[in-house]
């Protein structure tokens, strides 16, 4: 109790509130602007927090992410463009909404909608993060070494027939985060020479021009989109209906914890983020509706759907690195970077050894859904305003302010290079199609993972142990199924060979190390697996069989 | 089988290269008498996977067109909507190429100009590049307000030491 309270301290602080406000209101601004992403606006709050108390500063992004998470329905919903990925499923039912006279109404589910997405998702994140760090206490450095290695090849499966790209772009990462000095024995690396290399990239500045830098110049490169403004409208007349948005969303309570379950679930998984969610949960209200002929037209659902799942995402992806140190997205990731800059390391015993820093991050993702709730309204006012700047001002603006932020970091100039850099590096990545998204896991875990790697070896130097361990195999046997995930996906409903047996195998080979792990519950699941696996093969079987007759 | 050289075929040979002289500048790394793991093991299993990743993407740009019907649309595509001689190149890449010198040049000036000064530079000729230099009033104005603006939130609000210039002195 006496930590709950002293975590409420922290946030309920009247600097803390505000700078709470500014950043859910700065959040719904950035989420509201296309092309301008949430991870951009998280990425670019950390040189304004690195200043603050950390329970301040992580309370301070964490609203600018609930923010941004909220912010993308104004726009898809008033102007049918999406102003972040996780809100494209939103304009769907939005718009037409919009267009027949019911942009109050709409706006009003979303907002609600969103609201319960991320209440849900933060009492999930308080319910399991906990759990998992129990479960991470198991892990030994062969295990965490797995662990990251499984996170970089399901975030480059999710680049899907790009899987290769996304393979080479986690392998950069992890080699960028080479460069330099090694914390074991201070050996320089790929330094030619130069002191610059010599202190190796500070990976915020890294973060900063892979993602924000080279997303700016992608947005500009276009001259003509360049001049245009997302909008001329000159005001928007619409009242956020509240009272008739609660009764519908009460009506499809159901909608909303589904999604929301969804949101959570896909959060978890590294590199999957509310662009995956919001179209994953948008299908999944589609298929379970008993008349699904109004979606696409304007049906509540179609909002409700997207826009719980899309803010619950945070929950499941904060639920990793809270509890295991490994970040579930690119915004965790950032997150991540804010923790190490106040010299704490997350992993399993964050939650116990830093329970006040814990409880403050739950505090604060709560508080900073009901600040979103009220902001709204306000800044639907602003969001018109905004949308009528040409895209090359509000471009020109962020990279001014990026480059001061950068050096900001740590008061260098060698950061903006380093911004420079990285930016001609992910512009030039983007136009070959390599997703970025493995690429910045890979700087982040690079020194987890070597870290880990050293450890592992000075226990034990038999290398056998990465795939013999309970967890370890666990994680690789995950890691390989996911790399093959996009072929199967490919083949799904081709009645191949892979797509017979994928699953089959997949619960197969899992129940190896879950009997390993021992105790009742993992030999129980085991069992399970190996059941489901055996119903599965037989199923084909009989399939296989009856079309043959 | 026949070799088709896409703009993947020539990214995963500048990959092999750079896979290539990256393991050559491993071979430069200290080896010291303690610590259980090198210090050039780690950088090297990397690039070895990644070597052997790009060996890969390799023979699928440069032999799986014909196998992938989506991708060969893709670069068909690609290749109509990509820019045919040098002028053309300058006008498609015209503000890519606008960016990156002036943000380069402004790095240039950073240490004898300061922060102040050139962070008003970089966003007036940003602005004036990309968006024409007809509303220039406006562009001063914008560039002035907002790199003052965020100049003075960081010196005094959050009391970063911004870089001084050694001509201005500010």
């Amino acid at each position: 109790m006496d930590i709950f309270l002293l975590a409420l301290a922290n946030i309920v602080d009247p600097a803390t509130l505000l700078f709470m406000v500014i950043g859910v209101g700065a959040g719904l601004m950035a989420g509201s602007i296309p092309g301008f992403t949430i991870a951009m606006a998280v990425v670019l709050t950390l040189p304004f927090t690195f200043s603050m108390p950390p329970a301040q500063g992580l309370a301070t992004m964490i609203s600018v992410l609930v923010g941004g998470l909220s912010g993308g329905l104004m726009s898809g919903i008033l102007t049918g463009i999406p102003g972040t990925p996780s809100s494209v499923a939103t304009t769907f039912d939005g718009f037409p909404m919009a267009r027949r006279g019911e942009a109050g109404l709409a706006l009003g589910i979303g907002v609600w909608s969103s609201f319960c997405g991320g209440i849900i998702s933060a009492a999930l994140l308080v319910l399991f993060a906990p759990q998992l760090a129990a479960v991470g206490l198991e892990f030994q450095p062969w295990d965490f070494f797995m662990l990251v290695m499984f996170a970089l090849t399901v975030t480059a499966s999710l680049a899907g027939e790009h899987l290769i790209k996304g393979l080479i772009a986690g392998a950069a990462g992890l080699l960028i985060r080479t460069v330099g000095e090694d914390d074991a024995v201070g050996v320089g690396r790929f330094d030619f020479g130069s002191d610059y290399l010599l202190t190796g990239f500070d990976f915020i500045a890294v973060l900063i021009g892979l993602f924000a830098f080279s997303q700016l110049l992608s947005d500009l490169r276009n001259p003509v989109n360049a001049r245009k403004a997302l909008s001329d409208q000159k005001r928007v007349e619409v009242r956020i209906e509240h009272r008739r948005a609660i009764k519908i969303l009460m009506r499809h309570w159901f909608d909303v914890i589904r999604s929301a379950l969804i949101g959570m679930f896909t959060g978890t998984l590294p590199g999957a983020g509310g662009s995956i969610a919001n179209i994953l949960s948008y299908d999944q209200a589609k298929k379970a509706a008993k008349d699904d002929s109004q979606f696409g037209k304007g049906d509540p659902r179609g909002i409700i759907a997207p826009e719980a799942s899309n803010n619950a995402v945070e929950g499941g992806a904060l639920t990793p690195l809270m509890a295991l140190g490994i970040p579930g997205d690119i915004t965790a990731a950032i997150m991540l970077g804010a923790l190490l800059m106040h010299d704490i390391v997350p992993g399993p015993t964050f939650i116990s050894d830093e329970p006040v820093l814990a409880y403050s991050i739950y505090i604060a993702f709560f508080l900073a859904s009901f600040i979103m709730l009220g902001m709204q309204s306000i800044v639907l006012r602003v969001f018109v305003l905004v949308t009528r700047i040409k895209a090359y001002v509000l471009a020109t603006i962020i990279l001014t302010f990026a480059t001061i932020g950068v050096f900001a970091l740590h008061n260098s100039v060698e950061d903006i290079w380093t911004l420079f850099f990285f930016g001609l590096l992910g512009f030039t990545m983007r136009q070959y199609g390599f997703p970025l998204a493995p690429m910045i896991l890979g700087v982040v875990l690079g020194d987890i993972a070597e870290l880990n790697l050293a450890r592992a070896l000075a226990i034990n130097s038999d290398p056998m142990l990465f795939i013999t361990r309970p967890w370890s195999l666990f994680f690789a046997i995950i890691a390989i199924f996911s790399t093959v995930f996009p072929l199967f996906q490919k083949q799904r409903g081709s009645g191949s060979l892979l797509e017979r047996l994928y699953s089959p195998f997949l619960l197969l080979s899992l129940s190896a190390p879950l009997f390993m792990m021992g105790g009742v519950f993992r030999t129980s699941l085991a069992v399970l697996a190996i059941f489901g696996s055996g119903y599965m093969l037989l199923r084909h079987w009989a399939r296989g069989a009856n079309t043959a007759n | 089988m026949r070799l088709s050289m896409s703009k993947d075929t020539i990214a995963a040979l500048c990959l092999i290269m750079a896979c290539g002289g990256l393991m050559l500048a491993s071979l430069d790394i200290r080896e010291p008498d303690y610590g259980v793991l090198s210090p050039a093991a780690w950088p090297r299993l990397i690039i070895v996977i990644m070597g052997v990743l790009s060996v890969i993407f390799f023979l699928q740009s440069a032999f799986g067109n014909g196998q992938n019907r989506d991708a060969a649309i893709v670069a068909v595509k690609d290749a109509q909507s990509r820019p045919k001689g040098i002028v053309e190149f300058l006008q498609y890449w015209r503000n890519v190429f606008a960016v990156f010198i002036t943000f380069g040049l402004y790095l240039l000036i950073l240490p004898h100009l300061g922060m102040l000064i050139s962070n008003i530079l970089l966003s007036f000729t940003l602005l004036s590049l990309i968006g024409g230099w007809r509303p220039i009033a406006m562009h001063l104005c914008i560039a002035i307000g907002t790199s003052g603006g965020m100049w003075m939130l960081f010196s005094f609000v959050l009391e970063v030491f911004l870089p001084r210039g050694t001509l201005t002195g500010f």
